[in-house]
């Protein structure tokens, strides 16, 4: 071994303090290990940086956002809808950040560094995965098989859902198993309208719910109630919506077992051939630029799929040498995200002397129809939709005509009804899809960048046109009008489900990881993040690596108390 | 008490009915002072006469002041030299003078000189010619918020007196009665209820 001054060890090294990177840091302090949590941004302090009820009268753009700024330093991540004028002190600047593509083939990397991560920013819905999709690369032939199923993911759910707090209306759907839920939020009159128009035409073959989300409608583990101000992705003062921030990092922290280092950007693993382990972590101080280094017995890199698989392939030994924990050579391959965006709205006449009072930050979501108990010709798999009904407030006069005392009277009062679905598509595991290491290029830290190569197949471009043709069809059935449909092209990456390459499998030769998170290649080393999932479902993810980190951690205690690891 | 003071209290016993508009009072200010009012960076005198008038037009005093006094002018000023493009802006600045061209060929003056009836005739022209030519093919990847003003002075106009009217405090407070923090959901409630429990 190399000399390191007076290394500090730990039990565990956690790369990441997002989504889950915090899960890790709680689990694993509270089953007594010394941890050191690494996150490459910088600390968050809820009083000084939440912004959620900063008016829009306060900001200087007044919500229009600092368009020259953005366009120079975020020209990426200001095409997410959360990058707003208010929140976007939460995404990366991609200047420093920088990663390269395809010409013609662009892909959204949005990201977030800081104490967090981008847990501050998401959007909440959570849902249980089903046999549905942890077979469906069986079933299909494609991929690997995923080692495990519903029934081994099941009390993981539960137990991440009992702390984190998820609102949603059961439904007893096999293909979207209920969670254990706090009461659900209300819909609202359009959206019972068309709820009830629905299951006349369709029956329970499409069914409209409440969305389920990680927001509490009551009092949880001592997090209050929301108060329906709406903006989550701005922060939330009361802690009310679930983010490691909120939740997860303040467990861990009561352990007194947590040790946090914000700014510590990681460069690398350190591999030891002789035990066949990673020892510790190199990292560059993100505010200094020196390089340190740590130790510790088990590794947890959860710093996001493809900044995990970065930080494996930038890993490399003369033994790995295509990455670490890459004997299968599947590192860094079937880089899979959501096709969203299919859909359609209109207006549901009725209801003008009514309102939704609160905002609720929260739609509605019919669940997959698609391959369930039917068989598509066109394409695989399918999709589900989220949605709403809202009456539109002042912003239509922009594109109204009109002026003067009864145009500014009209526009005092909501619009009609409109209501509107749109698609999240199931994304194909493609080994064409994939990530490498740009070797001409490195980072602000200097750490060497990806290169991402990533494009819709055939089979996504199919679901984005049934996700359009459906939502038409629903919402004539539940007689609305000016009925708009639309497939617009968003490139891979801003649906920000972006997931795979370092996928899980039983199979050693093909796949990086094994039914617990833990790397074929390198025992005391794990990846519960994006970067595991072998297939994609059509769901929202966090809710599964929240549950995928809870277990992995459990196993990795009990094979470090078995003395294996 | 602090807002956010105020806030964790609240949320620690969960009792958000209670929370009044004054608890907002305290928020922050340095953006506003960074920006002096009435100090204009890229409008004329004369050019900002004919944007306090047209948008005044547009959005005129009712039983709520409007643009006017919600000084849509000077956000109009600030979005011309700080956000928008140097093609945008001067597209901007041309209709301006095309208004005063065109008041001086109707009614023998400029706009801003013109009486509310004669401004609006001009308005009204503008309007129409916009509805005719609008053209909603939108470029890709641009947020919604942007998207118009590359469009037409009057598309770029009627964006930025909504956007600089309903956005200010009169627009907000006194216009719209927005809401911060409602306290509580309700899917479907009478219009103008005072249900906030």
């Amino acid at each position: 071994m190399k000399t390191v001054k007076k290394p500090e060890t730990f039990d565990a090294i956690i790369i990441g303090s997002g989504m889950t990177g915090g899960w890790a840091a709680k689990e694993l302090t509270e089953k007594s290990l010394k941890v050191l949590v690494l996150e490459a941004g910088r600390p968050i302090e809820p009083d000084q940086d939440y912004v959620e009820h900063v008016p829009i009268t306060e900001m200087k753009f007044r919500g229009m956002g600092n368009r020259r700024e953005t366009l120079k330093d975020q020209p990426i991540q200001r095409t997410c809808y959360a990058c707003d004028e208010w929140a976007s002190k939460f995404f990366v600047n991609d200047t420093e950040n920088p990663y390269t593509t395809d010409p013609g083939k662009p892909f959204a990397w949005i990201r977030g560094r800081q104490v967090g991560g981008k847990s501050i920013l998401w959007a909440r819905q959570s849902y249980r995965w089903s046999d549905l999709d942890f077979e469906a690369n069986a079933r299909d032939g494609l991929g690997v098989d995923w080692p495990i199923r519903y029934a081994d993911i099941e009390p993981w759910y539960n137990y991440v859902e009992d702390f984190a707090g998820i609102t949603g209306q059961a439904e007893g759907l096999s293909q979207l198993p209920d969670s254990h839920f706090l009461p659900p939020m209300e819909m609202n009159c359009a959206e019972i309208a068309v709820k009830e128009a629905m299951a006349k035409q369709y029956g329970r073959d499409r069914v409209m719910t409440i969305g389920r989300s990680a927001v509490l409608t009551q009092t949880h583990n001592g997090r209050a109630a929301c108060h329906y101000c709406g903006p989550c992705h701005r922060g939330c003062i009361t802690r009310s919506y679930f983010s490691s921030v909120n939740a997860t990092l303040p467990a861990a922290e009561k352990t007194g077992r947590m040790t946090l280092r914000p700014f510590s950007v990681v460069h690398s693993l350190i591999f030891d051939p002789q035990t066949r382990r990673v020892s510790g972590v190199r990292v560059i101080d993100g505010q200094t630029r020196k390089a340190l280094e740590f130790q510790g017995r088990i590794i947890f890199v959860c710093a996001s799929a493809l900044e995990s698989t970065r930080i494996l392939l930038n890993s490399a030994t003369p033994e790995f040498s295509s990455g670490l924990a890459n004997s299968s050579g599947e590192l860094g391959k079937n880089l899979m995200d959501h096709i969203m965006g299919g859909g359609a709205d209109g207006i549901i006449p009725g209801f003008l002397d009514r309102v939704q009072f609160g905002n609720r930050p929260n739609g509605i979501y019919v669940p997959r129809f698609r391959n369930v108990s039917s068989k598509e010709k066109n394409f695989l798999r399918g999709y589900a939709y989220q949605g709403a009904a809202e009456r539109d407030g002042w912003e239509r006069g922009i594109h109204e005509t009109g002026f003067g005392a009864s145009f500014k009277s009209s526009l005092r009062k909501p619009g009609p009804w409109k209501m509107t679905f749109h698609g999240f598509g199931e994304c194909l595991p493609n080994p064409a899809n994939f990530v490498e290491i740009d070797k001409e290029r490195v980072d602000a830290w200097g750490v060497p960048v990806l290169k991402i190569h990533c494009e819709w197949r055939d089979n996504e471009k199919a679901l984005l046109h049934d996700m359009m043709i459906q939502a038409a069809e629903m919402l004539a059935a539940a007689g609305a009008v000016e009925i708009e449909p639309y497939a617009p092209y968003n490139p891979p990456g801003l649906t920000i489900h972006e997931m795979g390459t370092a996928r899980m499998g039983a199979d050693p030769k093909k796949s990086v990881l094994n039914a617990h998170n833990q790397a074929h290649d390198v025992k005391n080393l794990f990846l519960p993040d994006g970067a595991c999932m072998a297939s994609s479902s059509c769901v929202n993810p966090s809710l599964t690596y929240m549950a995928l980190t809870a277990r992995a951690c459990d196993f990795a205690v009990s094979q470090m108390k078995k003395g294996e690891l | 008490m602090k807002r956010r003071e105020a806030l964790r209290l609240m949320g620690a016993v969960s009792v958000f009915s209670v929370l009044s508009s004054d608890l907002f009072a305290a928020t922050l200010r340095a953006q506003l002072a960074e920006n002096k009012a009435g100090v204009l960076r890229t409008l004329s005198p004369a050019q900002n006469d004919i944007v306090v008038a047209m948008s005044d037009v547009m959005i005129p005093a009712t039983d709520t002041p409007g643009a006017k006094a919600a000084k849509v002018n000077e956000f109009i000023d600030l979005i011309l030299t700080e956000w928008t493009t140097d093609e945008e802006r001067k597209v901007f600045l041309e209709g301006l003078a095309e208004a005063d061209r065109r008041a001086n060929a109707l009614f023998g003056h400029g706009f801003a000189a013109a009486v509310a009836n004669e401004q609006a005739v001009i308005v009204q022209a503008f309007d129409e010619e916009l509805a005719a030519q609008r053209n909603e093919k939108l470029p890709e990847q641009v947020r919604p918020w942007e998207r118009t003003l590359v469009l037409p002075f009057f598309a770029q106009m009627r964006r930025l007196t909504l956007v600089g009217y309903y956005t200010s405090s009169i627009g907000q407070e006194q216009e719209l009665k927005v809401e911060i923090i409602p306290g509580a959901l309700h899917g479907c409630v009478p219009a103008k209820s005072e249900v906030n429990q």
